[in-house]
């Protein structure tokens, strides 16, 4: 069984040979692969031959074009700050959406214009997909309506805006709706067989504001996905146990959790048969720990949530991560179901 | 008179125009604005806090207690500074070297600020001799870092021995938190603290304080 049947077999509640694992690598693939990361997020083959690599060597059944979150920031004119060697950040003292009036003129820009950052992550897809595409699930990544609402408006200023002019916090996340939409029929086009949505910032809101804001556009980007052909991976970093209901609402295959809910607590919240990744402590855990840490963890996880499970830490995998505390993660998936 | 509950309410339920207006009216009576701020800001921010901690409060209702007590602060923080009233502390605060996400940085300044210290926000990306000159300069008893990435967190470590090259590190208590912090990597480091969130953050502060003027 190759790592894309066993994914796709385990969202479609089909046996499955053994536990499918899929961490979130970014940084840590970069590092094994002897790159900066700075040259990751920027060069779709710097990527693509690093998740290749860090997927063989420990296991896993996908690879992602997953980088940072500034692609479509950036696209739109966003100011973003580069590092030599970790991840480009928003600079949200510049957001694009620093007058509210802008989001009526916004245009959605082109997945697939030449040289933008939106293309270079369609690219690496595509590249990936050549690569690996028959043995590997590809993953293609885009940002969740409040992920990008913040990163057009800065996380600060929306926190306010959700209480301050709803319509305003609505309009812009229809926008975010379509245009991630048009980003990931590109991706999916591209070759990828599993699009993740990251929400982050739907972490911070709360219950209240998540089912009344967020929720209905996540569920609208779920769908449009679905209909563009590919399932979801929904990740939101972050405490999610007061939101967790509705993320198992959303319609994705996959609710991809952080450390923060304990399985146990994720999995009464959202019954069988909803498929749940994660979510042991990817700093204090899986970076910190030992070898036996790792799959005691993993163990709690797996009887918390099994059988509709997936292994993975609880979001990226951190730099300096022991090879062995990750041998000991594929371990632990190659001996459950 | 005004009804300085309102105060109170207005700080909790996030209504900045209130809470002002209420400012207005009791400085217009002749209230002690020191007695406003530890009498109600204070205790309402507290209440904040504890909403927060236990999940009842979320970052927006946060955000918005602390502009509602941000408001009335700006009528009050003339008449404090000539009086010559001392704050509870002072609090440098930013984000390290090489990370830009603040939003955490800004609940601890928040409710330190709503907990009657001094806060001095340096932002987000700050470089170790901005702390060096802010304590420095405005003689601050706390200095508080804040690093959401694993890979900014070593900034952590180079802020603090810069403050000991500079020879400032006896002079203040260093306090950090964020996502991937922990309070062995704190240790490892040489902070005096490690705060998990933000009402975390005030009740350390305050320690801080009080063990320096018992």
């Amino acid at each position: 069984m190759t790592g894309k049947e066993r994914i796709l077999r385990r969202i479609r509640h089909e046996p499955v040979d053994r536990l499918p694992l899929m961490p979130i690598t970014m940084m840590f693939a970069a590092d094994f692969a002897g790159v900066r990361y700075g040259d990751y997020a920027r060069d779709h083959p710097v990527l693509a031959k690093a998740q290749l690599a860090v997927a063989q060597r420990f296991g896993f059944d996908h690879v992602s074009a997953i980088s940072d979150p500034a692609r479509e920031t950036a696209d739109l004119g966003g100011a973003i700050e580069w590092f030599e060697d970790q991840p480009p950040a928003i600079i949200e003292s510049r957001a694009v959406l620093h007058e509210k009036s802008v989001l009526d003129r916004l245009p959605l820009p082109d997945p697939l214009r030449p040289g933008s950052r939106m293309k270079d992550r369609v690219d690496g897809v595509a590249l990936l997909a050549r690569e690996a595409g028959s043995e590997l699930l590809v993953e293609g990544w885009v940002e969740g309506p409040c992920a990008l609402g913040a990163d057009l408006r800065g996380l600060n200023t929306l926190m306010l805006d959700f209480i301050d002019d709803p319509p305003f916090v609505e309009a812009l996340f229809d926008y975010c709706v379509r245009l991630e939409t048009e980003f990931a029929r590109a991706q999916i086009d591209a070759g990828a067989g599993i699009i993740g949505i990251g929400d982050a910032a739907a972490s911070l809101v709360g219950p209240r504001i998540y089912e009344r804001f967020v929720l209905p556009f996540e569920k609208k980007l779920v769908a449009a996905i679905h209909e563009a052909g590919a399932p979801v991976r929904l990740h939101i970093c972050g405490n999610t146990r007061k939101i967790a209901r509705g993320m198992g609402e959303t319609g994705a295959e996959i609710v991809d959790l952080d450390f923060l809910t304990p399985m146990a607590e994720a999995r009464a919240a959202m019954p069988e048969p909803q498929v749940l990744l994660g979510n042991i402590d990817p700093v204090r855990v899986l970076r910190d720990s030992t070898p036996d840490g790792v799959a005691a963890a993993l163990e709690e996880c797996w009887r918390a949530a099994a059988p509709s499970y997936i292994a993975g830490p609880g979001c990226e995998v951190p730099r300096g991560t022991p090879h062995d505390n990750m041998d000991a993660m594929t371990r632990f998936a190659q001996s459950r179901q | 008179m005004a009804d300085l509950q309102k105060l109170y309410d207005a700080v909790l339920n996030g209504d900045q125009k209130s809470a002002v207006s209420i400012t207005k009216e009791a400085l217009d009576e002749g209230c002690d604005p020191m007695e406003l701020i530890t009498k109600y800001m204070v205790p309402a921010m507290d209440e904040v806090g504890r909403r927060f901690e236990c999940e009842e409060y979320f970052v927006p209702e946060l955000l918005l207690s602390a502009r509602a007590m941000k408001g009335a602060l700006e009528l009050l923080r003339p008449l404090l500074a000539a009086s010559g009233a001392q704050p509870a502390g002072r609090v440098v605060i930013g984000t390290v070297k090489g990370d830009l996400h603040d939003i955490g940085k800004n609940l601890v300044a928040s409710m330190l600020e709503g907990g009657g210290f001094e806060v001095i926000d340096l932002g987000a990306d700050v470089a170790p001799e901005r702390f060096i000159e802010a304590v420095q300069e405005k003689k601050a008893d706390i200095v508080a870092l804040s690093a959401l990435l694993t890979v900014t967190m070593p900034a952590m470590r180079r802020t603090i021995e810069a403050f000991e090259k500079a020879g400032i590190r006896d002079r203040v208590k260093v306090m950090v938190g964020g996502a991937p912090v922990t309070p062995q990597f704190a240790r490892e480091i040489g902070a005096d603290g490690y705060g998990e969130n933000a009402t975390a953050a005030v009740a350390l502060a305050r320690q801080f304080v009080q063990a320096a003027h018992p």
